[in-house]
């Protein structure tokens, strides 16, 4: 999406318009001008037609010959021949110049003497009238484009803003609001039924979400009460029986699966849970400091060294609960994947966060490791398999970036804050 | 001490009485929110274990009626549900503790007598067992008057040997007590011989409560 070029619905419009007036301008306009042209030479030839039949009965009539060169002039010619119609120049003292002239020749007997009749009319006055036509045709049109393009933009917004107010609703809807976006009607039929359409569809949404979250909290609360009667079960048989140390070991083995469980339920839950999470909880974290503390805590029971450099101070205004969720599935991840003695190497900058432990090659499939239930290989140790599943939405909410690389045998997760 | 079990699954809360009863504590129980509601209305206790999805009720709502009658009881909450809003709202409204289901039995009992010691003493009490004396104020350690310096998770675990006396431990409700959530990730907890061993050294001739049973797990007593 983000490839591809956009262009805002009224800007599309806008240019559709535009386009549409161009083409029409360009081609309208020598339509018009052949037109007028054609209309100008026909008037042209019609009063030179005109104007002869008038000399002609002038001089049938009164026996006289009018003459005035170089508009008409009459002259004896021996012979009878069809009329010519043709272009002339002509020199126009009073101009200093040659004219363009349409001159009409008609052969008629008068009183039985044959005469040519010529008349003669400047073209180029005709010309200047079709220029001027054109000129303020093109003019007319342009300003009522303008006015059109303006008005119609205006008008589009107002037609559209119902469009683009549900648009920004619908922008603002978050399912943890758990209410249904308030949507503004309108009077035009598509509009109103995609009001209906998308009130249905996000009410439907909303519905689905509230019962998966429901079905997730029922389903988690059910697992732990079994878990915990399980447990406490076992851990009254431990001290009441008088059982072996086989039978002790089983049942110490059988304790630890329902810890794999119920933690396995809590990650989970936690999963399902985290987007809905209050930014009321969050507050000042000193990075270095709480670094400090869990390595203290992660050394005791790591099998593989842990080194910590602070290169800065890095303070975050977060949720404090899940910055050690983030920090601790890190360092879990980064322990179980150590083979030989590590070292896992912490670095704190002034804006990133890296846990690096060593490895034998990259991941081949860097992209997958952030998924659910993603394991490397077979001989992966045990785990819940939602570490980094855990540690990528967190980022997500949190709005931090996560990458993993692999560079001098060592894997690296490196945290961006922003 | 008298002690409310108000939890509404049966077989948890029984195995809770059980486990409680060892060490001579009353124990009564509630099955469900009117239950509950009815015997703080009636009787004193010194603490009040609530479970906050009772039948027909919040136990939240049992704590506020305990609050409101100025109840001198410790409470603590049982859960299942983990989200920080249920803990944080039952700890505004005066609980002392919350501890998430599944939990041990074990880490329950630690955390009752926890807050009993603070509630009933101010803060100030001390645990005795033979000649150790624990200073939970100051978490100061003394055998036969003598202070012992103890690391942080040496300290815990003393207490958590302590507050459990007579109890079998394994090492997996140990590394839990002591490490949380972090225990989960490793799949032995050889680590515990090693703070184990360590206590016992810094013991010295007190050392021998802390007995192995069934050979992985760690039992403290006297005898």
């Amino acid at each position: 999406m983000k490839n591809k070029r956009s262009i805002t619905l009224l800007q599309k419009t806008s240019k559709a318009f535009i386009l549409i007036s161009v083409l029409l301008i360009l081609f309208s306009t020598p339509v018009l001008y052949f037109f007028i042209s054609k209309l100008m030479e026909q008037e042209v030839e019609e009063e030179l037609y005109s104007r002869s039949y008038r000399l002609e009965h002038y001089a049938t009539e009164n026996g006289q010959l009018i003459e005035l060169p170089p508009v008409f002039e009459i002259v004896k010619t021996p012979r009878l021949r069809p009329e010519i119609l043709k272009d002339t120049l002509i020199y126009d003292p009073s101009q200093d110049e040659t004219e363009l002239f349409r001159e009409l020749s008609t052969f008629r007997t008068i009183n039985g003497e044959i005469y040519r009749i010529t008349v003669r009319s400047m073209v180029v006055e005709t010309q200047e009238i079709v220029v001027i036509t054109l000129v303020y045709f093109l003019i007319s049109l342009a300003l009522v484009f303008v006015i059109q393009f303006y008005f119609s933009r205006a008008w589009n917004r107002r037609i559209w803003k119902p469009f683009f107010r549900n648009l920004e609703a619908m922008q603002h809807f978050s399912l943890q609001a758990a209410r249904p976006v308030e949507l503004v009607d309108s009077n035009i039929v598509e509009f109103s039924e995609l009001k209906t359409e998308i009130e249905t569809l996000t009410s439907r949404v909303i519905y689905d979400y509230n019962n998966l979250k429901e079905f997730t909290e029922n389903i988690s609360h059910e697992l732990q009460t079994a878990l915990a009667i399980m447990q406490a079960k076992l851990e009254n048989f431990l001290n009441e029986s008088a059982i072996s140390d086989q039978q002790f070991e089983e049942l110490s083995n059988l304790q630890r699966h329902i810890r794999r469980l119920a933690n396995l339920n809590k990650k989970l839950v936690l999963l399902a849970t985290l987007d809905q999470r209050q930014k009321n909880d969050y507050q000042e974290i000193s990075l270095n400091d709480l670094l400090e503390e869990m390595v203290i805590n992660f050394r005791e029971i790591s099998p593989v060294e842990i080194e910590l450099e602070k290169k800065k101070n890095l303070t975050l205004f977060s949720d404090p609960e899940l910055i050690q969720s983030l920090i601790g599935n890190l360092l879990s991840n980064a322990i179980k994947h150590t083979e030989g003695d590590g070292p896992i190497r912490i670095t704190i900058d002034h804006d990133r966060l890296e846990i690096s432990n060593p490895g034998d090659a990259e991941l081949e499939d860097a992209e997958r490791i952030f998924r659910r239930f993603y394991r490397k290989n077979e001989r992966s140790k045990p785990g819940s398999g939602l570490g980094l599943a855990i540690v990528q939405k967190i980022c997500e909410v949190l709005q931090y970036n996560v990458t993993y690389h692999f560079a001098e045998n060592r894997h690296f997760f490196r945290i961006i804050f922003n | 001490m008298k002690i409310l079990i108000a939890e509404d699954e049966k077989a948890l809360q029984t195995s809770i009485k059980t486990f409680l009863e060892k060490d001579a504590h009353v124990c009564e129980t509630a099955s469900d929110y009117e239950e509950a509601l009815y015997r703080i209305s009636l009787y004193d206790y010194d603490m009040v274990l609530l479970d906050i999805n009772l039948l027909n009720g919040s136990g939240l709502d049992v704590l506020k009626q305990l609050k409101k009658s100025r109840s001198e009881a410790g409470v603590i909450i049982i859960s299942a549900n983990n989200s920080l809003d249920n803990k944080l709202e039952g700890l505004d409204l005066g609980a002392d503790d919350y501890i998430t289901k599944p939990f041990h039995l074990a880490e329950l009992n630690s955390r009752i007598k926890a807050v009993l010691r603070r509630g009933k003493f101010g803060g100030n009490e001390e645990l005795q067992f033979q000649e150790i004396t624990i200073q939970t104020r100051s978490k100061t350690v003394l055998v036969e008057k003598r202070p012992i310096e103890l690391t942080r998770k040496e300290y815990d675990l003393l207490v958590f040997f302590i507050t459990n006396e007579g109890r079998v431990l394994s090492k997996e409700i140990i590394a839990e007590h002591l490490w949380g959530d972090q225990s989960d990730m490793l799949d032995n907890f050889d680590f515990i011989y090693v703070h184990i061993n360590n206590l016992r050294k810094k013991l010295g001739r007190a050392s021998h409560y802390i007995q192995t049973a069934y050979g992985s797990g760690y039992i403290f007593k006297s005898a």
